[in-house]
């Protein structure tokens, strides 16, 4: 396999509705920051992958057709890449796949989604459709008649992982305090979507339930309209773009991905209902790629869809103990921004986790979520001067669909 | 055909139009009201056997013989750990355990709207089979509106069928067994109309002086809302349009909140005739509702008793009134 770096980022402001742009213009705002990141042309582009979700969100059958010649794509290969809300993640790893392949030299990654444009003439709200387009992921036999949604289904799971594991997640003060936490990260993306909100540990203990017991409003990710793209690169082209922009390249070192069954059962292949087997083993094939162990990586870019689920993924992914993803807090894993200041790595023993606010906070275009997770890790590393980040993505009925890349910050950013 | 037998009802419409809406820049632009429906004649294919059988009361599965699974509900009739072994039909039980605690829907997505709270989970049926798939399934109980405790891992539970059946997920749901009568619970099927969904008992709550004072400090706390709402025009839009006698049974005795002509008043006892009544044991619940709490909340996590949806779909009104006051206040 080739090398592939990472050698541009760029996203737009996250919004919980964009009225002054269609999907085409937000790709294309994506497209441009990348690229102007990168300091390339359209030209250098060999080809395109898109992450684009949801065809009902965007109103249109085979969206990724519109775009083509809006981001300067013609007559280069595109693909579309559709996994639930791990869409960006199988789409970066379809375009680094493309490169390490030596099939392209330069793949431009590019996701995102518009879909507060939904309306429910019910409600006279955006909501309500929202979550109903989101439910038709669920099948319409067995599933989408019963009221499934992405809320009841990740909680689902985590009313499964509590009966395995009680004293954990289910105290809503611990999860209310990472929330405040991610809060406070969300204050400093100049992109993200509630950069100028304050949430408190009250506030959250005083909203409105969406799924009982363990789901309020404010531990829920957003619908966020958007896009993100990021720039992938040979070892060659990497280098030559390096120099060209003065930044180093960001090496991908482990990639790995599962998905577990739709169907849950007891023994055999079917999703077990106490854990996110899929996080746990796309994180392992992740570091055993890159040759690298939970305690080498500081810097987690993980997709928060629900705080509760946030606590399981960093045990699954070998963060914390199952069973005891709760010492985040209250052992002060989870390093606090405020500490950090802008520049400074995590000390020994803490974790900087989602400083983007990540879903919660930033940004949720679900095709795109996992490159603004990218888009971050990289900000990250770079102004930190960390090592190693890992991006996480999830997706799918009963968080069935895992993935997670390591990155590495050429000589740790020192040149 | 009546609207609700429809697939879409008129409410999904919107008036064909074009319309101005503000940026964010703030620029003019213009929406347009659209819609991506397709209406489908979707075919059950390979599992209409399964929905064959629940018409006709029957609860099937396919069993595989080399590797002894049982998939429930029979999704496939070849074996997808066995190099697509053919799986044969077998009949399951109508009683089984929930796999997990299972979570209740408060906020449902638009196609549920009303239908909420509700619980939905995984039923473990085929429980002597070394592996079995769960049937996702609609959980209902006799005793009141879902709440935390009901629908616990483990708990035993009891299928039951529709009196009619179109051949639908939505033509079973489960119950826990402990809620069936005793000469019911090997009947086969057992239909909705055997069980009494509507008159839910209410539970017992004890009486003791602490429940009293409790009490009393609450109606005092309720009586200073009710004025504040005579002068507050937002909670008086909460209230407008709404008649409503709702008795409260507490832990210190029992009490009416009347809800008429854009007021809330409190009345001695419980109705005679009253819309519902709620369930309490500590009747703090209503001083701290007041004080800006939630009985919404006290509902979803079950210390406050209601007999059905229709109540709960009140309670976010209520909730609204102390907000309102401090508002106006303001």
């Amino acid at each position: 396999m080739n090398k592939v770096a990472i050698v541009g980022a760029g996203i737009t402001d996250c919004r919980g509705r964009w009225v002054e742009a269609t999907y085409w213009d937000l790709f294309q705002r994506a497209a441009r920051r990348t690229l102007e990141d990168a300091q390339v042309t359209t030209a250098e582009v060999d080809s395109v992958v898109y992450g684009i979700y949801n065809d009902i969100f965007e109103h249109q059958a085979i969206p990724e057709s519109a775009l083509t010649g809006h981001l300067g794509m013609v007559n280069k290969p595109g693909t579309r890449v559709t996994s639930g809300g791990a869409t960006g993640f199988y789409a970066m790893r379809t375009a680094i796949m493309e490169v390490a392949s030596g099939v392209s030299d330069t793949v431009l990654c590019i996701g995102g989604e518009k879909a507060t444009d939904c309306y429910d003439p019910q409600s006279k709200s955006a909501t309500p459709m929202v979550i109903d387009t989101i439910a038709k992921s669920w099948d319409p036999f067995f599933e989408y008649p019963l009221g499934a949604t992405a809320s009841d289904s990740y909680m689902q799971m985590c009313m499964g992982y509590n009966d395995a594991y009680p004293d954990d997640i289910g105290d809503s003060l611990v999860r209310a305090k990472i929330i405040e936490m991610l809060c406070r990260q969300g204050n400093k993306n100049p992109f993200g979507q509630r950069r100028d909100e304050t949430v408190t540990v009250e506030q959250v203990l005083a909203s409105r339930f969406i799924i009982a017991p363990f789901l309020r409003l404010l531990e829920t990710c957003m619908y966020t309209e958007g896009a993100a793209g990021v720039l992938f690169a040979n070892e060659k082209k990497a280098r030559e773009i390096s120099e060209r922009t003065g930044v180093p390249p960001i090496w991908v070192k482990g990639m790995g991905a599962a998905n577990e069954s739709y169907q849950t059962g007891r023994g055999g292949s079917y999703k077990p209902l106490t854990s996110i087997v899929s996080d746990r083993v796309a994180a392992e094939r992740a570091y055993a790629m890159a040759g690298v162990r939970p305690s080498d990586i500081q810097l987690i870019e993980l997709h928060d869809a629900f705080v509760a689920q946030f606590m399981i993924t960093m045990g699954e992914m070998g963060f914390v103990p199952l069973g005891q993803t709760r010492r985040l807090v209250d052992d002060g894993i989870m390093a606090d921004i405020r500490e950090l200041g802008d520049d400074r790595p995590p000390p020994k023993g803490q974790l900087l986790i989602n400083p983007s606010g990540g879903l919660i906070f930033g940004g949720h275009f679900v095709g795109g979520s996992n490159m603004f997770s990218m888009w971050s890790a990289r900000r990250e590393m770079l102004r930190r001067h960390l090592p190693l980040a890992l991006i996480h993505g999830t997706g799918a009925i009963n968080a069935v669909f895992g993935g997670a890349l390591v990155i590495e910050l050429e000589d740790g950013g020192v040149r | 055909m009546s609207e609700r037998a429809k697939i879409l009802g008129a409410v999904w419409n919107l008036p064909r139009e074009v319309s101005e809406v503000k940026g964010k820049d703030p620029g003019t632009y213009l929406q347009f009201n659209s819609h991506m429906v397709t209406f489908y004649q979707q075919t059950y294919g390979e599992l209409s056997r399964f929905f064959l059988a629940l018409r006709a009361g029957r609860l099937i599965g396919a069993h595989c013989e080399k590797c002894r699974q049982v998939m429930v509900p029979a999704a496939s009739w070849h074996c997808p750990t066995c190099n697509f072994a053919e799986m044969r039909e077998i009949e399951l039980p109508h009683r089984g355990v929930l796999a997990a605690t299972a979570p209740i829907t408060i906020f449902p997505s638009a196609s549920f709207i009303g239908d909420a709270p509700f619980a939905r989970g995984y039923v473990d049926v085929a429980t002597d089979a070394p592996i079995a798939s769960f049937l996702p399934s609609r959980l209902r109980t006799t005793t009141g509106l879902p709440r935390p405790g009901i629908f616990v891992k483990g708990v035993e539970l009891k299928l039951v069928f529709e009196d009619v059946r179109e051949g639908s997920i939505r033509d079973i749901f489960w119950v826990p067994m402990k809620e069936v009568p005793a000469a019911l619970r090997d009947a086969k099927p057992l239909l909705a109309s055997k069980l009494d969904f509507n008159t839910p008992p209410m539970p017992e709550v004890a009486r003791d002086a602490a429940g009293e004072q409790a009490l009393a400090r609450a109606l005092a706390a309720v009586e200073e809302l009710a004025a504040k709402v005579g002068a507050s025009p937002r909670a008086q839009k909460d209230l407008a349009g709404r008649t409503h006698a709702i008795g409260v049974r507490t832990g210190g005795g029992d009490f009416t909140l009347h809800v008429a002509d854009a007021r809330i008043r409190v009345g001695a006892g419980l109705p005679p005739k009253p819309d519902f009544v709620m369930v309490v044991a500590d009747a703090g619940v209503f001083s701290r509702w007041v004080a800006d709490g939630s009985l919404t909340d006290a509902a979803v996590e079950g210390a406050l008793w209601l007999p059905h949806k229709e109540a709960f779909g009140v309670l976010p009104i209520l909730d609204r009134l102390p907000r309102s006051v401090r508002r106006d206040a303001k």
